[in-house]
Parts: C-alpha cells; sequence; structure tokens
C-alpha cells in the first residue's frame, strides 16, 4: 500500500471533477488512467497477473483503451483493491445470485466517489433547481440496504438536493414494500408549496407503483423528475423500459423526457445518465459520460474496440476507481453511434447460449 | 394388454442391441454426427464406443423398467448435445409404453434416427415434425434445456404428462486420500467426453485440503489435470468452438487470473479460486473450476447454493461423495461420471408435471 500515491492520484482523479464543475477542459484521460493501472499493477498482485497474460507491460502504457479490463465477476470471487482491509472506509456489494456470489467493491476514499457522483448527477437531473428541493427514494434506506452503493448514492443526493435533511419520509420502500402512503403525504405538500419533486427510484419500485395506482394518476408538481434506476431482479414483474416510461409519465403527469434513466454498478465509481431532461435533442436508451470515465464497446472474444455503431460489450475506463480497477469489463452490450454523443445501452449480453442439457452459467447464477 | 415386466426388459434389451448394430456402422454416420454435433470424429468415436451402455444387466434392466412407470403412449423429444442419450430416451419410454414416437433433436437426427431403424420395432417410429400441442395422450418425455422444456410445458394439452430431463452439471470431490494423478486421469475423462456439453459434465472440482485453508493440494490437482486434458486434446481434439464459447471462455479465464490462477491449455483452462471464495461457474468445453475445501462440511457449504443444479456427483471416494452429493445425484468413481448404468433417467431430480 502507498497511501501517498493513492492520495495524490485521487488528487488528481478529482480534478477532473473540479473542472466539469468550473466548465473548463478536462485535464489529460489517458495520462491518469495508465497511471492508475500502473499504480494499480504495482498494489493488486491480480492486476499485475492480469496484464501479464495479456502481455501488457503497465509501464508502456499510454492509451486508455489498452488498459486490460477486469471482469466484474473478479469483484465476487476477490478482493480487487489496492489497500489493507484495515484501511476499508466503505465496501458496496452487488445484490446477490442464486449461488450466493456478491461481488465487493471496497473504498478507501469514498470522497472522491462521492464528489462524482454528486456533479455528474447535479448535470443531468438538478442543474436547473434554484433551491433545494423535496427528494423522495423509492428504493431501500442505507439502513436497510448499508452495503448498496445506489443507496450511498442516493444519500448522497438527498442531501445535496433535498430542501431536508434525509428521514423517515425520505425512503418508501421498505422490505420491497412500496409505501404509498407517505410518497402521496410528500407529494400533497410539495404540490401545495408549488415545488418540483426529485424522485430516485428503482425499477422494481416504479413497477410497484404502476401496480398501485393502476388506471388513477398520481400527479406530480410542475418540474418535477424521476430518475429510474437498476433493473427488476425478480422484485417485481418485467416491464419493457418504453412501456414503463409512457406509464409514469401518464401517471405522475409528466413529460416522459423528465424520466431519466441512469446506468451505474457497484464494480464502478461513476454514473451514466440519459440526457433528456436538458438536451433536446437527446434519446432515450442513450448515455451520456462523465469526462472522467469512457465506455468502450469491444469485441466480446478480442477485446478489442468495435468500428462505431457495432455493438459491443462494455468495458468502462474509469477514473474514480483508483484504488480498485481503472478499467472493468461488463457484460453488457453497448454502441456508439457516429455524430452522436454518448453511447446507446442495449441490455446484457446473454451470454453463452444454453444448448440441450448442459447448464448455461447464467441458468446457475439466477439471471437467465 | 398388459405387458409383463419380463417382456419389457426384453423390448428395451432389444434397443439396447440396436445401439449395438448402430456402433458397428459407425464409419456411416461419424460425418454426419461430427456435423450436427460440432464434436470432432474422435470425439464422435469416444462416444460411441465408451459412453454408450451397451452391456446392461438384468438387474438394471429391472430398474429402469421399474422407474419407467406405464404410459399408455409416449413422445420423446430429444436434445442434441450428448447425442448417444438417445438411447437411454427411448429404453426408458419402451419400457413405459408400447406406443413410442420419438422426435430427434434438429441439431442431430443421425444417432436417433439410424437407433430406431436398427430397432426395427412397431413399436417404435420416428415423427421429425412431431408437435407436442397435438399430442393428445400418455406422456412427453423431453430432454433438453430447461427453457426448451417450460416451452412445452406451457404447450401440452391438459391430459398429457410432461417428463422432464433438464440442464444441469456435475461435480468432482477429490478427498484427502484421493491419489492426484490418479484422480486427475479419471476427471479429465469425465470432462472430455461431449467436449463436457452434457448434464453430467463436471464443471466443478473439489479438492479436499486438509484442516487449514490453503490451497496446495488444489495447486497440485490443477497442475496435474492440465497435463492430462492437454494430453487429452490430442487425442481427442475438442470440436470447435463458437464464438460466444471462446467469449465465455476468455472472461473466465481473465476472472480466474485475477482472482488467483488460471492454467490454460490448448483447448482446455482451468481456474484455481482463492481459499473460500464463493463459487462462480465456469464454462462449458472442457473447462474446470478447482477450489479447495478443509472438510466434508466446508465443501457441503460451497456446494449448497448449486446443489439442485448437481446431477451427478464424482469421486475417488464414493462413500464420502455419497455424504456430500445431492439426494437425487448418481454417485460414480471418476472417470464413470459419463457412463451411468442403464438403470433409469441420468438425470434424478424428477422433472414431472
Amino acid at each position: 500500500m502507498d497511501l501517498d500515491r493513492s492520495s495524490s492520484l485521487h488528487a488528481r482523479a478529482r480534478a477532473f471533477v473540479d473542472a466539469f464543475e468550473r466548465g473548463e477542459a478536462a485535464p489529460d484521460f489517458d495520462e491518469l488512467a495508465c497511471e492508475l493501472a500502473r499504480y494499480q499493477a504495482d498494489h493488486a498482485p491480480g492486476f499485475a497477473r492480469l496484464c501479464r497474460a495479456r502481455g501488457v507491460e503497465p509501464s508502456a502504457l499510454s492509451r486508455a483503451e489498452d488498459v486490460p479490463a477486469v471482469p466484474t465477476d473478479a469483484f465476487k470471487l476477490t478482493r480487487v483493491a489496492t489497500f489493507d482491509e484495515a484501511v476499508t472506509q466503505v465496501t458496496f456489494r452487488t445484490s446477490g445470485t442464486t449461488v450466493g456470489a456478491r461481488g465487493a467493491h471496497a473504498m478507501r476514499d469514498a470522497s472522491t466517489y462521492e464528489a462524482a457522483a454528486l456533479a455528474f448527477g447535479r448535470h443531468w437531473l438538478a442543474r436547473d433547481f434554484d433551491r433545494p428541493v423535496p427528494v423522495v427514494v423509492l428504493g431501500p434506506s442505507p439502513a436497510a440496504a448499508p452495503d448498496s452503493s445506489l443507496g450511498h448514492m442516493c444519500a448522497s443526493f438527498v442531501r445535496a438536493f433535498g430542501e431536508a435533511a434525509p428521514s423517515e419520509e425520505t425512503w418508501l420502500v421498505a422490505g420491497d414494500v412500496l409505501d404509498l402512503g407517505t410518497f402521496d403525504a410528500r407529494v400533497a405538500t410539495a404540490l401545495a408549496k408549488g415545488q418540483p419533486m426529485l424522485v430516485l427510484a428503482t425499477s422494481f419500485a416504479l413497477v410497484h407503483l404502476l401496480d398501485a395506482v393502476g388506471d388513477a394518476t398520481f400527479e406530480l408538481p410542475a418540474g418535477s423528475r424521476v430518475m429510474q434506476t437498476g433493473g427488476f431482479k425478480g422484485k417485481s414483474r418485467e416491464v419493457a423500459a418504453d412501456e414503463l416510461r409512457t406509464e409514469l409519465a401518464r401517471i405522475f403527469a409528466i413529460d416522459e423526457r423528465s424520466i431519466v434513466a441512469e446506468y451505474g454498478m457497484t464494480e464502478l465509481s461513476s454514473q451514466f445518465y440519459e440526457r433528456t431532461l436538458f438536451d433536446p435533442a437527446a434519446r432515450h436508451g442513450t448515455y451520456a459520460e462523465p469526462p472522467w470515465a469512457r465506455v468502450v464497446p469491444v469485441d466480446p472474444e478480442s477485446l478489442a474496440p468495435v468500428p462505431e455503431g457495432e455493438v459491443g460489450i462494455a468495458k468502462i475506463v474509469d477514473l474514480m476507481n483508483v484504488d480498485s480497477a481503472v478499467a472493468i469489463l461488463t457484460q453488457d452490450r453497448v454502441r456508439r453511434l457516429p455524430g452522436t454523443e454518448g453511447f446507446e445501452l442495449l441490455g446484457r449480453a446473454p451470454g453463452a447460449p444454453p444448448r440441450g442439457c448442459s447448464i448455461a452459467i447464467d441458468e446457475l447464477l439466477g439471471r437467465a | 394388454m398388459e405387458r409383463s415386466v419380463e417382456t419389457r426388459i426384453a423390448e428395451v434389451r432389444a434397443v439396447a442391441l440396436a445401439a449395438r448394430a448402430v456402433v458397428d456402422r459407425r464409419d456411416e454416420l461419424t460425418a454426419a454426427i461430427v456435423e450436427s454435433t460440432g464434436l470432432s470424429a474422435a470425439g464422435v468415436e469416444l462416444a460411441l464406443t465408451r459412453h454408450l451402455e451397451l452391456d446392461a444387466s438384468d438387474a438394471e434392466l429391472r430398474r429402469l423398467v421399474a422407474q419407467a412407470g406405464d404410459a399408455s403412449r409416449v413422445a420423446v423429444i430429444l436434445s442434441a448435445n450428448v447425442f448417444v442419450g438417445a438411447l437411454r430416451a427411448v429404453a426408458i419410454a419402451r419400457a413405459a409404453s408400447a406406443d413410442v414416437v420419438v422426435r430427434p433433436s434438429r441439431r442431430d437426427p443421425t444417432f436417433a434416427r439410424a437407433l430406431v431403424e436398427a430397432a426395427s420395432d412397431p413399436a417404435i417410429r420416428l415423427d421429425e415434425g412431431l408437435d407436442v400441442a397435438r399430442v393428445e395422450e400418455g406422456e412427453i418425455h423431453v430432454y433438453g434445456h430447461d427453457a426448451t422444456i417450460a416451452d412445452i410445458r406451457a404447450r401440452l394439452r391438459p391430459n398429457v404428462r410432461l417428463v422432464g430431463h433438464g440442464s444441469g452439471m456435475g461435480v468432482a470431490w477429490i478427498t484427502r486420500g484421493a491419489d492426484l494423478a490418479v484422480s486427475a486421469r479419471g476427471l479429465a475423462e469425465d470432462v472430455v467426453a461431449f467436449d463436457q456439453r452434457g448434464c453430467l459434465s463436471p464443471r466443478i472440482a473439489l479438492v479436499e485440503e486438509g484442516t487449514t485453508r490453503t490451497s496446495s493440494r488444489a495447486d497440485a490437482f490443477a497442475e496435474a489435470l492440465h497435463g492430462e486434458l492437454e494430453r487429452f486434446g490430442i487425442e481427442i481434439p475438442r470440436g470447435p468452438l463458437p464464438a460466444e464459447e471462446r467469449a465465455a471462455s476468455d472472461r473466465y479465464v481473465a476472472t480466474m487470473t485475477y482472482a488467483c490462477r488460471a492454467l490454460v491449455g490448448t483447448q482446455h483452462a482451468i481456474g484455481i479460486a482463492p481459499p473460500g471464495a464463493p463459487m462462480v461457474p465456469c464454462p462449458a468445453y472442457r473447462h474446470v473450476h478447482v477450489a479447495a475445501c478443509t472438510t466434508e462440511d466446508d465443501a457441503l457449504a460451497l456446494l449448497e447454493p448449486l446443489a439442485r443444479s448437481i446431477v451427478a456427483f464424482g469421486s475417488d471416494d464414493e462413500a464420502s461423495a455419497r455424504r456430500l452429493a445431492p439426494k437425487w445425484a448418481r454417485v460414480s468413481a471418476l472417470g464413470r461420471m459419463q457412463r451411468p448404468r442403464l438403470d433409469g433417467p441420468v438425470d434424478l431430480r424428477g422433472g414431472a408435471a
């Protein structure tokens, strides 16, 4: 462990966030990505092994796209960290699978993660608010899910954008049950005061809302917006993204463009957002990247970037992953379109298809 | 007319004899089976000569008949990977009924067609266009992926019973007393058969270490297995790896390289898990996930989340294996996991509905 070097890299990562918030040009992405890769190769033996296996000499790296990506499954099997467990500040965990393997992402200094999350969240969800607003979270509270990175991020948003500190009336899902009564009361208060609301919601909670409200409406104050994130994870029926958005817009009496999807994962420290709230040309399904993270569609076999317009799996270079893995290999399918900012998210790669009676990995993991 | 047990045994034995006739003319069939299954020619030869149950005893056939039950009619829907599985499927159907119709897999019709032809039994016929929704009575025996079974279940008429034989995998248990070289040789045989694409194919090897959670024996076992699989790669080459399987293999190898260690062969890969890590399953096509455990209890805890998927359990110590294996799993010696007796279905989890 080299705390000075880590702290220095955190400072360089935060410089990206500072520059973004000031509207200035970002520092050199490739330079920091390669420096992080060198640091991680020095202090994470697994990453050093991966570099050797890929024939990559960290000291010779000059481009972010050449940094070997750590598959997200590695977070389930071992500690992906450059520092001793004793100095861990927070550990986020993925939701479980049927085989019981949960990925863990340990952080030595979560302030870098929080600064990045707040800056980009504010930019795509709340930049037009001239004062704090009522914020509700249709998801479990940090007390109920203390190792959820989403819960941690939502708590940060409540503190940063909310008119009141997080309270029992902020978190409206308990035991997968939506507290519609409290939600209704919060909305009534906001309507009476003419305040727009920020609703931070998991997809499964939104489906529970649809099912509870039915053909009725649940009108939000003008100017309100909804951040929708995560999958259904067997906690609700599955609803297609378009259908969910259309129904939510009807129920909440808001424009569909005010329903903004967020894409993130426990193994990352950065998030990505649909730009529909502030960019009239933006489409749903296309996500903006912060200047400190790049999503590169790669060929699933060669791991080489695919040509623009072609679908690949997402290799994500995240400069906020200072002490874990700067490059992550996901199983999500993405595409970059010519002349378009950001990337399209096309769902999870299905993995090797099941054939005959040989069980597929997805079946074993309960994610088929 | 009610058929006696002895009659049924004789009828099943006739099916096994037909299979022997098919093996005898394998030179005519191998190219087509290679084409349809994706196995190498040597892999097809291995399957036909080592993994087809041709010498069942009367006692085994008696057990098969007892388990088969009784049906007015049985429609058999076959899967492709373990193409010789058609023998067991047809044998069970014939034991159950005097009216059997077989729908071969579209991906591998060759062996099933040859078997039905060789049987020359008026009670068994092929129907390659069989529509399960039009089956009016009796049972449908489906061999294949769970999604296929679910799809067929949804289309059945109400008075038709479905018996599903779904997807699964095998686990190897290498005890503290095992000779690692011998166990590795046996497990390699089980992995190589059908390119590890059957529901009995071992995908995980648990190695008992001793009282401390190290991985020295697991490492040594993995090295021995690596050598055996390399040797098999020359003798019995793996069939071509589809693109998505190559991607799954690369991802698994990268994961294990980061997490602990991966041994990558010409046609196989072995991942060695860090001590105490949860199970992360590996792909098929000659991949083995090797994990160390301290005791039987430790192994049980590691396997518990996967138990429902475990169809076969191989070990150097079958008594120890029986204490660990789910009650429905077939327990055998290493090297025999892919050669179950012809005494009933290979998948004993029970799939009737």
